[in-house]
Formats: C-alpha cells, sequence, structure tokens
C-alpha cells in the first residue's frame, strides 16, 4: 500500500515526499510549571487512533500542512 | 528425527485464577522471560502472564534475531553483555535448541565520522566486557568476501568494528523455551486474555481487568509492546515513547554460505543470513509513529538499493517475503525498565529496534527487582525517571539500524 | 542525452495577495511553487513586485538546473518514474518527487521543462539516460 498525502498546494503526492512533524499536547491536567516542561520535552501521547499532526512536503512546496490521521491504519483525512 | 521438525511444545492450560501474586501484561519474549526468571531463579510461581493473542505474536516473532552488546555507552555495553552470556547458555539451560549461533557482528564505517565511532565502539566495549575490535578494510574482505570494498563507488568502506559476540537465534523458539519452562514450574500463561484496564486501589495498581473477568495482582508489571502508552496512562503515567514501525524482509536461498553479520550505519540497513539460507535485512525505523502492519513496496526499493551498494551479490537473489513489527521508541535511544512511579506497576518498556537480544538479561534483572523490591544495579541507570533526572542514556548510534 | 543547464531564474517571496495581482512580463514563465513564493524563469528586478508587497524577498535563483524535452521523450520518462498523476491541460506546472528526485516540471504544448536542484542535475541526467 502507498499512502498518499493530499498537499493543499501541490495536490495527493506518496508520503515519502513528506516529513513527518508532532504537534506536541501536554495534559491540561498537569499544572506543575517543571513537570509541564518535562512532559513537553519527553512525554509523548503515542495516540493509537486519529491524531492530528504535521508534514512538511520537502520535494514539493516545501510548506507545512496539518492533517488527521489514524495511526491504526494510516488513513488520512486533510484538514 | 530431523532436528528441522519441530519439537511440539507442551503448555499447560488453565483457567485463570482470582489473584495472583504477580501479573504480568504481554506475552513476548520480556513478559516470558520475566516469568521464566521469577519462577527459577526466585521459586515466584504464582505468576499469570496475560496474552491478548498468543505468545510471541507481537515483535518477538517480527525482529530480525540479532544478539550483541556493542552499544556505545557504559551502562548498556555491562547490560546487553549479560544478555549475550545468557544467551550463549540459553540452550543447556532450558534444555531447548533455539538455534543459537555466534556469528560475529561487523559495522561497516564509510566516512571518517564513521570511522571514528567505530573505533570509540571497540574501545567502549573492551573496557567493559564487550569483545569488540576494530577491523582495516583487508581484513573486512576476509571476514566477509561478498562485501563490496567500493561501496558502489558511493560509500567506500573505510574500516569496521568486529564484534565477536554477535550472535543470532531463532526467535520463536526463545518464547516458547521461555514459556515451557515458566509454566512447567507453575507459571499459568494466558493466551488470548486481553487486558481491558487496570484495578485501582487509589494510586496502587491491585490488578488487572480483562475479557475474561478481573484478576487482582500484588504486582502488575507491563512487558508490553506496541500499546504500553495507553496501559500507562490507565496507572496515570506519562511515557517517553513513539510508537514507529519497522519493516525487514527476507530473500530466497543463498547457495553460499554468508557467516556473519553486517551493519552499516551510513546505509542504514542490515544483513544476515538465515538457518535456512535466506539473506534476512532490516532497516531503520518508519519516520512517522504508527501501529500499523502494512509493508510498503517503497521500503524494497530503497533498503534493497542500499543493501545491494555493500553486498551486490544481493542483485541475484529475489524477495520472498516482507514484514512490519511495531517498535516503542524511546527519546534516548535506551530501554525503560523498573519501576513506573504507580505503586504496584513495573514496566519494561521502550524496547524500540533492541528488545529481541536484551530478553534474557531483562527478563533476569526484571525478575530480580519483583523478588528483592530493589532496582538491581545493572538496570537502575534504565529507569524511567531518568528523564525527570537528566540522565538520559543516549545512545542512538548503537540503536539507530538494530 | 540530454544536458541539463545552469538556470536563469529568480525567486519572489511575497503575498500571495501580491503575487496574484504582478503583471509578470509576457516571456517569462513564472512557477508558483507555493501561496506565497513563485520562481520567475527570467532575470527580473524588485520593482515588479514592491508596488504590491513592499517587504517581498527577491533573490537570484541560481541553485536550479533544467532541460527541455519534447512531450513524447517526457512523457516516456514520467510513465515510468512518476508516481503522482500529471496535470492534463497546457501550461501546467507540477512539482513532486520524480525518479527519486525532487522535481518542477513545466508542461507546454509540445515540450516540457525539467527543473532539479543543481546538485541533483547528474543524477537526473543519469536516469533520463
Amino acid at each position: 500500500m502507498n499512502i498518499q498525502i493530499p498537499c493543499p498546494n501541490c495536490g495527493a503526492r506518496p508520503i515519502q515526499e513528506f516529513i513527518y512533524g508532532e504537534i506536541p499536547v501536554v495534559p491540561e491536567t498537569l499544572t506543575d510549571a517543571d513537570a509541564r516542561d518535562l512532559d513537553r520535552a519527553f512525554m509523548r501521547n503515542n495516540v493509537e487512533g486519529v491524531s492530528a499532526e504535521r508534514w512538511f512536503h520537502t520535494y514539493g512546496c516545501r510548506r507545512w500542512l496539518t492533517l488527521q490521521r489514524d495511526t491504526r491504519n494510516d488513513q488520512i483525512y486533510a484538514e | 528425527m530431523n532436528e528441522f521438525v519441530e519439537r511440539k511444545i507442551e503448555l499447560q492450560w488453565h483457567e485463570p485464577k482470582r489473584s495472583y501474586d504477580v501479573v504480568i501484561v504481554g506475552g513476548g519474549g520480556h513478559g516470558l522471560a520475566t516469568a521464566y526468571y521469577l519462577a527459577t531463579r526466585h521459586g515466584i510461581t504464582n505468576v499469570a502472564v496475560l496474552e491478548r493473542k498468543y505468545i510471541g505474536s507481537g515483535n518477538s516473532g517480527r525482529n530480525t534475531t540479532i544478539i550483541r552488546s556493542n552499544y556505545g555507552i557504559p551502562e548498556a555495553v555491562r547490560f546487553y553483555q549479560r544478555s549475550v552470556e545468557l544467551y550463549q547458555n540459553f540452550e543447556s539451560e532450558t534444555d531447548r535448541w533455539v538455534m543459537h549461533k555466534r556469528k560475529g557482528l561487523l559495522w561497516v564505517a564509510h566516512t571518517e565520522a564513521g570511522v571514528r565511532a567505530e573505533r570509540a565502539r571497540a574501545e567502549v566495549n573492551t573496557a567493559f566486557g564487550a569483545r569488540t575490535e576494530f577491523v582495516t578494510p583487508q581484513q573486512i574482505k576476509e571476514i566477509c568476501p561478498q562485501i563490496d570494498l567500493t561501496g558502489g563507488g558511493v560509500w567506500p568502506v573505510l574500516g569496521a568494528s568486529y564484534h565477536l559476540d554477535g550472535a543470532s537465534a531463532r526467535h520463536d523458539r526463545v518464547v516458547w523455551a521461555l514459556a515451557e519452562g515458566a509454566m512447567r514450574r507453575g507459571v499459568h500463561v494466558h493466551q488470548r486474555t486481553a487486558v481491558t484496564g487496570l484495578l485501582k486501589d487509589g494510586d496502587r495498581v491491585v490488578g488487572v481487568e480483562t475479557e475474561r473477568g478481573p484478576i487482582a495482582a500484588s504486582l502488575v508489571v507491563s512487558a508490553v509492546g506496541g500499546h504500553v502508552t495507553a496501559l500507562a496512562a490507565m496507572a496515570g503515567v506519562r511515557l517517553p515513547i513513539r510508537t514507529h514501525p519497522l519493516q525487514a524482509f527476507v530473500t530466497n536461498h543463498y547457495a553460499l554460505a554468508f557467516d556473519q553479520m553486517v551493519a552499516s550505519s551510513s546505509l542504514l540497513f542490515y544483513a544476515s543470513q538465515t538457518a535456512r539460507g535466506e539473506m534476512l535485512i532490516g532497516a531503520e525505523i518508519d519516520r512517522q509513529p504508527s501501529y500499523s502492519y502494512q509493508s510498503g513496496h517503497h521500503f524494497l526499493q530503497s533498503c534493497g538499493f542500499r543493501a545491494m551498494t555493500l553486498l551486490p551479490f544481493l542483485r541475484d537473489l529475489r524477495i520472498l517475503r516482507q514484514w512490519t513489527g511495531v517498535c516503542d521508541m524511546s527519546p534516548d535511544y535506551s530501554p525503560i525498565m523498573g519501576e513506573s512511579g504507580a505503586p504496584g506497576f513495573y514496566l519494561t518498556t521502550g524496547w524500540g529496534t533492541w528488545g529481541f537480544k536484551a530478553i534474557p538479561a531483562g527478563g533476569e534483572q526484571m525478575a530480580e527487582l519483583i523478588a528483592t523490591g530493589k532496582t538491581p544495579a545493572l538496570i537502575a541507570p534504565f529507569s524511567l525517571n531518568r528523564f525527570a533526572q537528566d540522565r538520559t542514556m543516549a545512545d542512538r548510534g548503537s540503536a539507530g539500524t538494530h | 542525452m540530454p544536458a541539463l543547464e545552469p538556470m536563469i531564474a529568480t525567486r519572489i517571496v511575497a503575498t500571495p495577495a501580491a503575487l496574484d495581482a504582478v503583471a509578470w512580463p509576457a516571456v517569462a514563465v513564472v512557477l508558483r511553487v507555493a501561496p506565497d513564493e513563485v520562481i520567475v524563469l527570467a532575470d527580473v528586478g524588485q520593482d515588479l513586485i514592491l508596488p504590491y508587497d513592499l517587504h517581498a524577498i527577491v533573490v537570484a535563483e541560481t541553485g536550479l538546473a533544467s532541460v527541455w524535452l519534447a512531450t513524447a521523450e517526457a512523457l516516456d520518462f514520467l510513465e515510468r518514474a512518476c508516481e503522482w498523476e500529471l496535470p492534463r491541460q497546457r501550461p501546467a506546472f507540477a512539482q513532486g518527487a520524480v525518479a527519486g528526485l525532487p522535481l518542477k516540471l513545466w508542461f507546454e504544448t509540445g515540450r516540457v521543462l525539467f527543473i532539479v536542484p543543481a546538485p541533483f542535475a547528474a543524477d537526473l541526467e543519469e536516469r533520463l539516460a
């Protein structure tokens, strides 16, 4: 299977043209400033399901885009 | 009997009890090894291993079966060397043939920086008990005549570290030997028993909720691969884990002997020959996190191309099959073992792309922690709180490809 | 075997509205590589864009190499080496990975311009051969 990412500037392209970028989400329940720093630096939600993420189209327009991807099956939903 | 005919493994079947002293979640190598060493070293047998599919169905059955200890930092060399030694005695200890074979591992450098890294690796390994030496291109050619020292004219081979204790073993036989050894001593292994939640008493974890009902436990150990973030979250523990796919493939039978294993950090692949004569080739992880086991043609194209750069004979072989596993990557490319911060809940995770080689030592050390309540010195550096304490065990250069 | 030549071009980064408004020289090919960026295949000064966007960035783009191929020849190569759908209308611009290289393509009636970053010029020549 080849995963395609819909680039708003260039059209649908294979995932290999893009670089993955994460959107770190620190849980709101963490209130201590040090704990939030630690969480932001190291901890990950590692979502098993649909997650919002950033991709950089390095082979094309060289711009970032945001999309939703289901990490269970790599189905992509454009935002 | 033909030695290649599978020996029938004898697993006893049990109904889950209402409670155990120790419940281990995850029936892969690490979970079963923990149970095995609890039973054999500490006489703790009121133990259940819960596996959501069948034993070894996760990464224990998907890895590329390399055993080595040529890591880049002292703590890791000591730990993996313990594992290498336990593997060397594994067959006599378990009385099961797991096709363990010492092969030697060539880690090839193509740049001046790479040469420095491999020289440093040889020094650190020697200083902390692993047998690794730096070898010149001429010596490489003697060890592995198939290598193209010009690297296809693009990646010239400038040297390599040669890890003499590099070995391999049949991965599912390791899993079965551990399961059998543990069960023979009274451990329960429950397959097709998915854990759906944790039983809590305040902050303390006091058992697990399963498809087959709740099971109480004095201690719950997560030896889960791939889904550990969700399990730990139920205990209120945040993990620095991202789960990435890693793909590998095997070719058809290669008629000559390829005795050693070959790896290249620049070309991001490693190759070895299976007992059947197939060439087994793996690569680095996919860049995006995912739990998908989907394999792709792109990987074959790029990894095959890179492998042929160094090993031109691969050109004449055909790819028979490929598969994917998912790797729990930690930020510093080192495992996470020990206390989780939540009472009653221990972790052995972050096994990324280096889990198989660590099965015996990981199991042995986790068993000691469970039995004594004290973190053994060998795994103390790998505790989860190292991230909060700013003492990460950064060793990407040793783990990136394997 | 087609040989790639260094290109004379100008890269302009400005607001999308400004790039939409500019009257480009009729002879120049204008590649809209992103909403806020164009590569003009000519040596154009900043006077063209500054009236529309005072903060526009205009630099001579010297890092590209290119070659024109006849449509039949180009499509023959692209059918083998390109995994994504090519534009049907003419003229048209497309960009993405072709044969593992970051390519920009300008389709005209009868011919196609292949553009790569200059360090990849030799690789593209090798793949086209």
